[in-house]
């Protein structure tokens, strides 16, 4: 049952991600001065947006374990796999997001990147979740998960920070999509359908990536604990 | 086709071939650290017996 309803979401994200990239390509029109390159937009900000929320995960997850660390320590262990996925996976997508947009940038401004608030703030983000992923990597010791607990909730204070830049300072960015002023924002309704489309899509298949991460943290955790046990119990 | 519209054209594919190729990646890379766990996990339960 568990496997038949694992292979139901993963078709019906397939076939979101095929349905996403025809409105793309096909069904959204040209957009008047950027024409075909704006195309990339479809990918680049959902990109964004899984990023944010997969960062946020891995806020909750960091609080979490800080929280169970002392007297729950299952809960904590589940909350330190939701914190590690939400950041790697969080790095997958703000990865693509650091390719697609300086693509888009060379095309729209002939530039390939500038130091503009917005794109300064996204690398330093992209930077705090790698180091992250570095120390959970090559550190080892008792400390290593709370150690980077701190650092995954000191990365995620920049997320509000990016989110908020190209509202707080004057940057080359492109003015926001939501909650933006009057005039920006997308105005067509085949251009909208395509970007929610692809939201769901990059939604569905973030969600998808980041539970099959989980597992094989709790795996690698159990694993980890058994081997402990088993050390333990050779001494003995 | 002029060229501002072919060089568009290949900046835009070069964007969607980049992103499915980091997702797909990542995911066969994933695919591959599951099945060493497994491994792992059953010659160690063999060997402990």
């Amino acid at each position: 049952m568990k496997k038949l309803a694992i292979g139901l979401y993963a078709a019906i994200t397939v076939a979101l991600m095929v349905w996403g990239f025809y409105q793309a390509i096909y069904v959204a029109p040209d957009e008047q001065t950027m024409h075909e390159v704006q195309r990339i937009f479809y990918y680049h900000v959902p990109s964004a947006m899984v990023a944010f929320l997969f960062f946020a995960i891995s806020l909750a997850g960091s609080i979490g374990f800080l929280a169970f660390r002392r007297n729950r320590q299952e809960w904590a262990q589940a909350a330190d796999a939701w914190a590690l996925a939400g950041a790697e996976v969080g790095v997958v997508f703000c990865t693509v997001v650091l390719i697609t947009g300086p693509l888009w940038g060379r095309r729209a401004w002939g530039i390939w990147w500038t130091w503009d608030a917005r794109l300064t703030t996204t690398l330093v983000l992209w930077l705090i979740y790698v180091s992250y992923l570095l120390l959970r990597r090559f550190a080892a010791g008792p400390q290593v998960q709370t150690l980077a607990a701190v650092l995954g909730i000191f990365g995620a204070l920049d997320v509000p920070i990016v989110y908020m830049s190209n509202r707080w300072w004057r940057t080359q960015h492109p003015a926001p999509v939501f909650g933006g002023d009057a005039d920006s924002g997308i105005k067509d309704p085949a251009m909208l359908h395509a970007f929610g489309w692809n939201v769901l899509a990059w939604l569905a298949w973030g969600f998808l990536i980041l539970v099959l991460r989980y597992h094989v943290e709790r795996q690698h955790q159990k694993f980890a604990a058994q081997e402990a046990q088993e050390a333990l119990n050779a001494v003995n | 086709m002029d060229q501002r519209a072919i060089l568009d054209h290949q900046f835009t594919v070069a964007a969607y071939a980049i992103t499915w190729a980091i997702q797909l990646g990542y995911l066969a890379w994933l695919g591959f650290k599951w099945r060493a766990q497994k491994r792992d996990a059953s010659r160690s339960a063999n060997s402990s017996r």
